[in-house]
């Protein structure tokens, strides 16, 4: 059962995001109604969804809004923004109810269910007074049995003929006479063959019986009726309960189509009346309809007893029909799905991970054995081993586009609690990345877009004062840049105050008075621990969590977040992702005895390094100036440099830099295997992997050996021999 | 699908066995094999005993075959019964109707 | 046969039916329910939402119902309270009966057995 609830909490809060997704169209002016069909249709789904799972306040909540939903729908009520907005607010209670399901509680929590409460009053009170529509029931008649001489029958009367299309659409009238025998016992049971017409005429797929059916049982009227649910509307149905009065026997009669004496006949044997009691029946009833007659009245009435025939219900519009069509088919495409269990997909990425290490043993092997056949099964293998690898982590590729569209949401809101009037743009919501990395961005992004927005953009007045429109921006950007995503904060606020940050940091001694730094280094104070620059703090942020955090969590994913701004134009956060977390092509480089890879994606090239094109830690790259960082230096490795060094050129974050190596080994299929956390804090090493021959390399932070090499060249000089200490936690 | 073979009793009946399933989906071709046979003799011998299936639409047909018998002043006899065209008359109470003696065959 | 575009009914629906001794086989929409009978694998009763993206079932019913093999299929269509304008379309296209969901094990299993050949 614990799937059952798992796979309920998944599907109600997509739904529940396009419910969202869709009230915001709306809020925005969509009027097209197919988006309001969709919102009562993911709004119904949850309804229906938790019903079956038996979370009975979900399913009653979502009912109300559904009803409110159904009411805009039918143009019963307007839409409003104020109706939105207790929409959306239903959506976050939903959302709130769904967080416990997670949790494993099915229960409901007594404080959400008061809050729960109010959002339903407010729902109600939009969709008219409290009332909520009534579906009409299935009338169930009344049983009169006072008065009158009773029948001597104990049991229940059962007539039915069967309409003539009930085998055609799929009903076997024998199941439904032998689920009676669920019920009770069938006393006595008469075929009527009478409505067979000629053989020429007779269609054989028509149904042309009725039975006379006595039954000894203590259902109740409503259960035997249920049994023939399905065929109601086809067929002619009436059942007399038990210790029923003669005149309702009689009445039966007159109202079936067969001749009265016959069916007298057949209630005598079946034991439901008395051969006398027919007769007397019979004779009163004829004397009735013929004063009838003669008055000209109409004839008795039938009694209460009898079951009403329901009404048929009127076909649908055509149109209406087309419209649902529509809708349909642009929902085709999500059709196409399979859902997986995450652990499973881990499982296998897990298993080709170690595919592809035993992949690069045997090839290792196969090379060293110089079997030229062996080298070339082994290279073939290789090569499909690689496109599982791809195939296997595509499986966890998703766009970053659901993420995005969380924020819609966030920026409505937030710009309504701050008062400023603020449009979100998104780009790139196709963008297809880790699910694992888009789970863990959503929180940093978080920070950043409602840092944006609260301390980014100006109020209007100021905006209008600078030239700038009224309305801000904040801009959600993806897209693929050399092997990472790249997923951008922009907003066309006042930008960051340079010399504030600086007056801060030096206040909070995170740097010493009169040091020269250049504006981008003082701009990425704001990354460090325990930084604040906002004048008040506000609900948004000042909640102690800062762009440390930010940053942290992004590295945590071996990411990298950098800041460009200018002073009334705006901020740009960028963060560079890794494609994936879990397999890498990989350069394999050497340095002494230790083995270091680097991402295949950041190598530009590779040269020899000739002494007399350095200059310091610079290298002229025909005629451009690359710094570079001496891996042997960097890492503080013991023996001498050999006679000859090589130089990769990489390249991350648009800044080059030459990262020197003894020995470059080739191209390497890489596992990552993270670092324990006693190296998190480890500069310049991104993950671990294991070599074919079972040795340990580590893999190289690109993006924080570029970073380095380039500070390093800002500040022109960066003394021969230093060795940055490479545990800085310990 | 069902088969129908036909031979002709020592006593001028026409004997028809039917192999197979007397159901909805076959219904209009076992109306037509039975209307034919009885048009063609008047007496006309069902062997059910290799019915394997019977729905309300198949029974249909053995009431709408012995109809025509009597409307034709023939004579309609089911000689042999599988279990499941007994099950339905049975439980249709229509023995009588049939009026023909219901011979539980051995087990084969 | 079951086929509901929400992974919650078709998970649930079809632990109660595997439960009872039916063997189930699952479609999460109309399209891929419509393959698996054209395969002309041998299918007593069909169990099928209306509301599906992409084909939906009243259209979904209409084409299974052309299939000669499946014409008298018994068909049941899962509805709610609130959808009884629907029945007469689902009826109309060739349903035999409904399925209130949420449905109880004990409902969805009598019901089945109502229309089981």
């Amino acid at each position: 059962m614990e799937e059952l609830y798992s796979v309920f909490a998944q599907e109600a809060r997509e739904q529940l995001a396009a419910m969202e997704e869709g009230l915001l169209k709306m809020e925005q002016g969509d009027q097209d109604p197919d988006t309001l069909n969709a919102i009562f249709r993911a709004a119904h789904t949850i309804k229906g969804a938790s019903g079956v799972v038996e979370i009975h306040h979900i399913e009653k909540f979502t009912h109300i809004l559904e009803n409110l939903l159904d009411r805009l729908r039918n143009g019963e009520i307007a839409v409003s923004s104020e109706i939105i907005t207790a929409l959306l607010k239903g959506c976050d209670h939903i959302g709130a109810m769904l967080d416990r399901v997670d949790q494993g509680l099915m229960d409901e929590d007594p404080a959400l269910a008061a809050a729960g409460e109010a959002t339903a009053e407010l729902l109600r009170s939009f969709a008219g007074g409290g009332k909520e529509k009534m579906m009409p029931e299935a009338s169930v008649a009344t049983v009169e049995r006072a008065g009158g001489e009773a029948a001597i029958s104990d049991c229940w009367h059962i007539s039915i003929r069967f309409g003539r299309d009930v085998l055609k659409n799929g009903m076997e009238p024998l199941a439904f006479l032998r689920y009676l025998l669920n019920l009770g016992e069938i006393v006595h049971l008469t075929t009527l063959c009478d409505a067979m017409p000629p053989a020429e005429e007779m269609d054989p797929e028509c149904c042309y019986l009725g039975f006379e059916i006595t039954l000894r049982s203590h259902a109740t009227k409503e259960q035997i009726e249920n049994v023939f649910a399905f065929c109601r509307d086809e067929c002619d149905l009436y059942i007399l309960p038990p210790n029923s009065k003669v005149q309702d026997f009689i009445e039966l009669i007159e109202r079936l189509p067969e001749e009265p004496m016959r069916l007298g006949e057949i209630l005598v044997k079946t034991g439901a009346i008395t051969q006398e009691e027919l007769e007397q029946g019979l004779r009163r009833q004829r004397a009735a309809a013929k004063i009838a007659a003669a008055t000209e009245q109409a004839p008795p009435p039938l009694g209460e007893i009898l079951v009403e025939k329901k009404m048929v219900q009127p076909e649908l519009v055509e149109a209406a029909a087309a419209k649902q069509k529509q809708v349909a088919e642009k929902k085709s495409a999500e059709a196409r799905l399979i859902r997986v269990q995450a652990d499973k997909l881990d499982h296998l990425i897990d298993l080709v991970g170690e595919l592809v290490i035993a992949g690069a043993s045997a090839n290792l092997l196969a090379q060293k054995s110089g079997q030229t056949n062996l080298v070339e099964a082994t290279s073939v293998l290789s090569r499909l081993v690689e496109n599982i690898r791809d195939s296997a982590l595509q499986l966890r590729m998703v766009q970053i586009g659901e993420t995005f569209n969380r924020f819609n949401r966030v920026v409505r809101d937030v710009s309504k609690e701050l008062g400023k009037d603020i449009e979100l743009v998104i780009t790139g919501a196709e963008t297809e990345l880790d699910k694992s990395v888009v789970e863990k961005i959503g929180d940093p992004l978080m920070h950043l877009v409602r840092n944006a927005m609260d301390h980014g953009i100006e109020p209007a007045e100021v905006r209008l004062a600078r030239g700038k429109p009224a309305k801000g921006r904040v801009e959600l950007n993806a897209y693929h840049d050399s092997g990472s995503i790249v997923i951008e904060v922009v907003d066309d606020g006042g930008g960051l105050n340079v010399e504030k940050i600086q007056a801060k940091a030096i206040e909070r001694g995170l740097i010493q008075p009169g040091l020269t730094l250049t504006e981008q280094e003082i701009v990425n104070l704001i990354f460090e621990a325990g930084f604040s620059t906002a004048d008040k703090v506000s609900n948004l942020s000042g909640r102690g969590v800062g762009m440390d955090v930010v940053k942290r969590n992004i590295q945590a994913l071996r990411g990298t977040v950098e800041v460009k701004t200018k002073a009334g134009v705006g901020s740009r956060f960028i963060i560079r992702l890794p494609l994936t977390l879990a397999i890498i092509d990989g350069f394999l480089t050497s340095v002494g005895n230790a083995s270091y890879v680097i991402p295949l994606d950041a190598v530009v090239e590779c040269l020899e390094l000739k002494e007399q094109d350095t200059r310091g830690h610079m290298l002229n790259l025909r005629g451009e100036v690359l710094p570079f960082i001496r891996l042997r230096e960097f890492f503080d490795i013991e023996g001498k440099r050999p006679q000859r060094e090589n130089v990769v050129v990489v390249s991350a974050g648009g800044q080059k830099a030459g990262i020197v190596v003894d020995q470059l080994l080739g191209e390497f299929q890489t596992v990552i295997k993270p670092l324990g956390s006693l190296f998190k804090h480890l500069r310049g090493i991104g993950g671990s992997t294991i070599l074919g021959s079972g040795e340990v390399a580590l893999i190289l932070d690109v993006a924080a050996l570029t970073q380095l090499a380039s500070q390093a060249e800002a500040r022109q000089s960066l003394p021969a021999g230093h060795a940055p200490p490479a545990l800085e936690a310990r | 699908m069902t088969e129908f073979a036909t031979q002709t009793t020592t006593d001028g009946a026409l004997h028809l066995i039917l192999d197979g399933p007397m159901t909805i989906y076959n219904a209009s071709e076992i109306k037509a094999q039975l209307l034919n046979a009885l048009k063609s003799a008047s007496i006309l011998e069902l062997d059910l005993s290799h019915v394997g299936e019977m729905d309300t639409a198949g029974f249909q047909l053995l009431v709408l075959a012995k109809q025509e018998s009597l409307r034709e002043g023939k004579t309609l006899r089911i000689v042999a019964h599988s279990p499941a065209v007994r099950d339905v008359i049975d439980f249709y109470n229509m023995d009588a109707f049939f009026g023909d003696p219901m011979i539980i065959p051995a087990e084969h | 046969m079951l086929v509901d575009d929400s992974a919650t009914i078709l998970l649930s629906i079809s632990n109660i039916l595997t439960k009872a001794g039916y063997a189930v086989e699952k479609a999460s929409n109309a399209n891929e329910g419509l393959a698996k009978f054209k395969s002309g694998i041998k299918v007593d009763l069909l169990i099928t939402d209306l509301n599906m993206p992409g084909m939906n079932g009243i259209d979904f019913i209409k084409e299974v119902r052309k299939l000669p093999q499946y014409k008298f299929m018994p068909i049941l269509f899962l509805t709610t309270e609130s959808q009884q304008e629907k029945r007469a379309e689902a009826k109309a296209a060739g349903a035999s009966g409904w399925l209130v969901k949420p449905a109880t094990a004990d409902e969805l299993l009598n019901t089945i057995k109502l229309v089981l050949r």
